[in-house]
């Protein structure tokens, strides 16, 4: 039996009424409310009644139980699967799968400085015979077949730090922007190029690729702005311009998490299409300020404001909703359009009460026309 | 200066569908005007023609090597950094050193912003042929699609 057979026959009626809203912020247009977005992954593989490690371990079934959660929180009519360790297997990576957690790299191959100029970066060519780029070939293919309608080809090189960091080690990446920094440049910018070189296979296979690139370890509570601006946006604008010239693009998704207090002004200097949604996560301990993103942001890209992560497995949807609320009220008129989303992935475990208070806070306070 | 079209530049513009009239309409207004950029004997110019803005790539003799388009209008420059990139082009307006930066282009009744080549002293703003055949194209089916 398919994974497609475990689920009912998708809602077109749904979707064509998310497509529309969903399409808001990309076009000025005012329909219906402000979209949620609480960034779901293994949660939709739980509500469902799998694992976390189903979602991980059979990305056709995971990817089917979120189109299908989707329905069920009225979220986003697009699909998407990915973990925050895309490329390592081809770095030389051993990646494991685990029952909690997304799949984790379980050696570092770059144990030295010699190991850093020995890394190869490996071609599109050797991409396709790897094993991140052929398993998102084969979900491709399988939404493709049986969920269309969801369909965004995608290519991630999330968070070009926390993967270079994860090939030579945290504390030795750390360490390295500090002692030996030409080694922390070449590291992320062989990471940065197997990145691009995976959009290039996406972008070729699928004729476009939505980028998705994070900053993540680079925050303020591990590096200065400086080393956020040095070692995180340098790469960041690197992996967006090398994969434009070779066709990616044009959707953006900018994931600025962690504390970004002070950085986030380095954002600014990112590069920006017309389909850009810009996320940050944190100030100090506290979720980013929406009035600080749109002020900073907002005549540039589309804006995603944030609900701690933690209030999502709190039994306190009140807490949800008010913290919803407000970020929807300071974003709902920023120009270029707002969404709302966690701060970070929603908790595999999150309280299905949780996603309902976002939701209904977006109508509550994001239905156009009522304010 | 006459423009002139090599057959590859014709089987190029003939695959993207601009005529050889408009390309040289493109590259007389620029050398009229001083209104291009260049690098390496090199240059590049740009007008709006209808609904389109078209470019032109071409040597100092005129020979142009590349052409092409988008629909979007561009808008003005958006300032991102205090240290943008510099670009491979120089304003010939103002001898000025052209950046990679941003800027807000239109279509279809909505403004969003984009990356570009601007002059950072008249403002005048950019696209390169590879955002422009590719991103930029891939963005005005996406405004087309989401529009509809």
């Amino acid at each position: 039996m398919g994974y497609e057979e475990l689920f009912p026959p998708y809602n077109m009626e749904w979707h064509a009424h998310a497509t529309k809203r969903f399409a808001n912020p990309f076009v000025g247009e005012k329909y219906d409310r402000i979209d949620v977005d609480p960034v779901m992954l293994s949660h939709a593989a739980v509500a469902c009644g799998y694992t976390i490690r189903d979602f991980y371990e059979k990305p056709e079934l995971g990817i089917h139980c979120l189109a299908y959660i989707y329905q069920l929180y009225d979220l986003l009519p697009v699909t998407h699967w990915f973990y925050a360790s895309p490329w390592l297997a081809e770095l030389g990576c051993k990646m494991v799968q685990k029952d909690t957690l997304p799949p984790i790299p379980d050696s570092t191959p770059v144990e030295t400085l010699e190991d850093v100029d020995k890394l190869e970066v490996p071609s599109e060519e050797d991409l396709r015979k790897g094993t991140t780029y052929p398993q998102y070939q084969r979900l491709y293919e399988y939404v493709q077949k049986h969920i269309p309608q969801t369909f965004v080809p995608i290519s991630y090189a999330f968070d070009p730090v926390g993967e270079a960091a994860a090939l030579c080690g945290v504390e030795n990446f750390i360490m390295w922007t500090f002692t030996e920094q030409e080694a922390a440049h070449k590291l992320l910018a062989k990471f940065t190029q197997t990145g691009v070189n995976g959009a290039l296979c996406t972008a070729k296979d699928y004729g476009s690729a939505m980028l998705v690139v994070a900053s993540v370890l680079a925050n303020n509570d591990i590096f200065s702005d400086e080393a956020v601006r040095e070692y995180s946006v340098k790469y960041m604008r690197e992996y967006v311009d090398k994969s434009f010239r070779g066709g990616a693009g044009p959707q953006i998704f900018y994931h600025c998490c962690g504390n970004q207090e002070t950085a986030y002004k380095e954002f600014d200097n990112l590069v920006w299409s017309p389909f850009t949604v810009i996320h940050v996560g944190y100030s100090g301990r506290d979720v980013f300020p929406t009035e600080t993103l749109v002020k900073t942001f907002g005549n540039r890209a589309t804006c995603m404001g944030t609900v701690d992560t933690k209030l999502l497995i709190n039994p306190n949807p009140k807490a949800v909703y008010d913290q919803a609320a407000k970020q929807i009220v300071a974003g709902r008129d920023s120009p270029r359009g707002f969404l709302i989303g966690a701060a970070c992935e929603c908790p595999p475990y999150t309280l299905p009460a949780n996603i309902l208070a976002m939701t209904q806070a977006a109508t509550d306070f994001g239905t156009y026309g009522k304010w | 200066m006459e423009a002139k079209f090599s057959a590859n530049a014709k089987d190029v513009m003939s695959k993207r569908g601009l005529k050889e009239a408009d390309i040289a309409d493109v590259v007389n207004t620029a050398e009229a005007s001083n209104r291009k950029l260049f690098k390496d004997g090199v240059n590049l110019a740009k007008k709006r023609i209808g609904e389109v803005t078209m470019y032109a790539v071409y040597d100092n003799n005129g020979e142009v090597q590349t052409a092409y388009s988008h629909r979007m209008v561009l808008g003005e420059p958006v300032k991102t950094t205090d240290e943008p990139d510099l670009s491979d082009w120089t304003c010939k307006h103002c001898n000025e050193r052209a950046v990679i930066g941003s800027a807000n282009m239109s279509y279809l009744g909505v403004t969003r912003t984009g990356p570009a080549i601007v002059c950072p002293k008249c403002s005048d703003v950019w696209i390169e042929e590879y955002l422009a055949t590719m991103t930029i194209a891939a963005a005005e089916g996406l405004f087309e699609k989401k529009k509809a």
